[in-house]
């Protein structure tokens, strides 16, 4: 109880509520003007957050994307034009509402699912996270090498695509993440004689270069292409939204649980509970033939995943410090350049903070409610910024936010060379997701597997010795099979395909 | 733009060998046959591996050595990434000379010029603007130490 009063003297502090409101801002206006993702909202708040103390940095980052997520529903509903790939999946759906004259339906279906999925997200993960938390106290770095990897080869399977595309750009992650001095035994490896390169490559520049400099790459060309003038027709938003939503409560319920377990999972994140849940609900559905001819059902299901996926990404990123998308791994960066490193010692050596961090969520989450109905009114105003003053404008935060790491040039550099790799990357299809996993978890398999080998004397059976360990390295095993069974079907697939379109002509 | 697999393969491979090469002279932990080497090695082998398969995967399926698929037109691209790596470099190398003040407005006057045409008026203006703006955030707030060059006299 003591740390209950003690997590929420934390929140309820003036610096804290101010953080949460002004992130949320922000992440509203990013989310609302697609080609700006969650993920680069966070790339960009990076840069603020590390001036901060640990609570308000990670309450900035959990609010933004809430809200960053929620308000990429809008220029969906009103453009069918998702504002993040998370609302892509129903984005057509609720364009579709809205020319049935159900535009105020369909956004207060979105707004207020995405507040109940968030809720339902935050419950699992505070419910849950210390019980896993306490088991995983027992860990040694024989678990943790497999967890690691376990979740580097989840992120690949997830990830979609040519397996032996994410495989490779999960590699490429690996390799940079051991640029620096070694961790173990101190051995300068790959710095080419570069001062700048002893410490290891740094987060920030590779996160903005990766997430920034590349989605920048890909919007600025179109700058000029898309009709400024948004009407919003909009009667009452939220009308008649809480009957329908009642109507539809097991849909709710299927998509905050649902979507908070795949969150949880690495590599998955928001766009894929949303696709996952649109899915299942139309399966389930009694009038499937109403899918895609704007159906409420499937918008109230995938609108809550979405946001309890956000939610879901925390419980492997605290528990066990392995995150579960590319948000959580930022945060991960985030706290350990705090003196932070999460984890189930967190728990209870820092437990009011943990307890504060869920407050922080809920707080996130209640206050989708009405940011969201104001974003939703001033939606045309929001979407008639130019972007054309937009991107310019986010390449000099880019460029400032990237020194700011270490105040060095360098970085700059490291950003640009990052972005121009990752759009190289994006273009032949290797996600990048793997990519910045691998570059936060490399440190953490490389460590832990040289610190069990000194340990057994070398010996490689001691790393499937112990009981919990010998699971995850099946669990490991067994999705790497799954990984090659999907790309050889994959391939047999492609070469089928290829020998009737030959055939054809 | 979209290479052929067995480029991107190419490359992968290529990286893989680097690593392997590059890793051949870091010593092993004392009394062990693992050390710094060990893992850059593994990472190597796989890269290695992974790109030898794309590489065949590549061939076999004739792809196009290279071509456009990107949804954006080629030109507009380019322009793009011209001016992004025009003004990162010139970032870079002027800032330390003139200062962040001068730099950012010059930048985000012609940035602003180009992409939101109205006028170089309006694009001065903004760019003053939105300069102010990103110094008060991280010189003022987050005490970043950006150069204020030429213009130190002017502010403090």
């Amino acid at each position: 109880m003591n740390e209950l009063m003690q997590a929420a003297s934390m929140v309820l502090n003036g610096e804290v509520i101010l953080v949460i409101i002004a992130a949320s801002l922000f992440g509203l206006f990013m989310g609302a003007i697609p080609g700006l993702t969650a993920t680069m909202a966070t790339a960009l708040l990076v840069p603020v957050t590390f001036f901060m103390e640990p609570l308000p940095a990670i309450a900035a980052i959990v609010s933004a994307t809430a809200m960053a997520i929620v308000a990429g529903d809008i220029p969906g509903a009103l453009l069918r034009m998702p504002g993040t790939p998370a609302s892509a999946v129903y984005a057509d759906e609720a364009y579709l509402m809205g020319k049935k004259g159900k535009l105020g339906l369909a956004l207060g279906i979105n707004v207020t699912c995405s507040m109940l999925g968030g809720i339902i997200g935050v419950a699992v993960l505070a419910l849950f996270a210390p019980r896993i938390a306490e088991f995983a106290l027992q860990f040694t770095s024989d678990e943790y090498f497999w967890l690691a990897l376990l979740g580097l080869s989840c992120a690949i399977l997830v990830a979609g695509g040519d397996p032996l595309k994410g495989a490779i750009s999960m590699l490429i992650g690996l390799s940079l993440a051991m640029v620096g001095m070694d961790s173990v035994s101190g051995q300068v490896r790959f710095t080419m004689g570069s001062y700048d390169l002893l410490a290891g490559i740094s987060l920030l520049p590779v996160l903005i270069g990766l997430f920034a400099i590349t989605e920048l790459l890909r919007s600025l060309p179109t700058v000029g292409q898309r009709s400024s003038r948004v009407e919003t027709p909009m009667g009452k938003p939220l009308d008649g939204a809480a009957s329908t939503i009642w109507r539809y409560k097991g849909g709710v319920a299927r998509g905050g649980l649902l979507g908070t377990m795949i969150g949880a999972l690495p590599g998955a994140g928001a766009d894929i509970a949303s696709w996952i849940n649109y899915a299942i609900s139309r399966k389930l559905s009694r009038e499937p033939q109403k899918y895609g001819t704007g159906h409420p059902e499937g918008l109230v299901s995938a609108s809550a995943a979405n946001n309890a996926a956000l939610s879901g990404a925390y419980i492997p990123a605290l528990v066990f410090g392995i995150p579960g998308d590319t948000v959580t791994a930022i945060i991960i960066g985030v706290l350990t350049t705090k003196g932070i490193t999460p984890g189930p010692d967190v728990f209870t050596e820092q437990g009011a903070l943990v307890n504060a961090i869920f407050m922080v969520f809920v707080l996130a989450n209640l206050l989708l409610l009405p940011l969201g109905l104001m974003a939703i009114k001033g939606a045309g105003r929001l979407l008639a910024v130019p972007t054309g003053v937009l991107y310019p404008l986010i390449l000099m935060f880019c460029i400032v936010g990237a020194f700011s790491a270490n105040n060095s040039m360098f970085d700059v550099w490291v950003m640009l060379g990052l972005g121009l790799v990752g759009v190289f990357l994006m273009e032949n299809d290797f996600p990048l997701g793997p990519l910045i996993l691998a570059f936060i978890l490399g440190p953490i398999i490389e460590s832990s597997f040289m610190r069990s080998i000194l340990k057994s004397d070398g010996d490689l059976m001691a790393f499937v010795d112990r009981p919990i360990a010998m699971v995850l390295a099946g669990l490991a095993i067994l999705t790497w099979t799954l990984i090659i069974a999907n790309s050889i079907w994959k391939e047999r697939k492609a070469g089928k395909s290829a020998k009737v379109e030959a055939e054809a002509s | 733009m979209r290479t052929c697999d067995a480029v991107s393969g190419t490359i992968a491979a290529a990286l893989g060998a680097a690593l392997i090469v590059a890793s051949a002279d870091l010593s092993p932990l004392p009394r062990q046959v693992y050390g710094a080497g060990t893992f850059p090695k593994v990472v190597g082998a796989l890269l290695l591996l992974m790109g030898g398969l794309l590489v065949i995967k590549g061939l076999r399926q004739r792809q196009a050595w290279v071509r456009w698929s990107s949804k954006v037109a080629g030109r507009p691209f380019l322009l793009a990434l011209a001016a992004v790596v025009t003004s990162v470099v010139v970032y870079v190398v002027l800032t330390p000379l003139v200062g962040f003040p001068l730099v950012a407005v010059t930048l985000l006057t012609l940035l602003f010029r180009a992409y939101h045409r109205r006028g170089w008026g309006r694009a001065l203006l903004i760019a003053v603007v939105a300069t102010t703006a990103v110094w008060m955030l991280f010189a003022q707030l987050l005490h970043v130490p950006l150069e204020p060059g030429l213009l130190e006299q002017v502010l403090y």
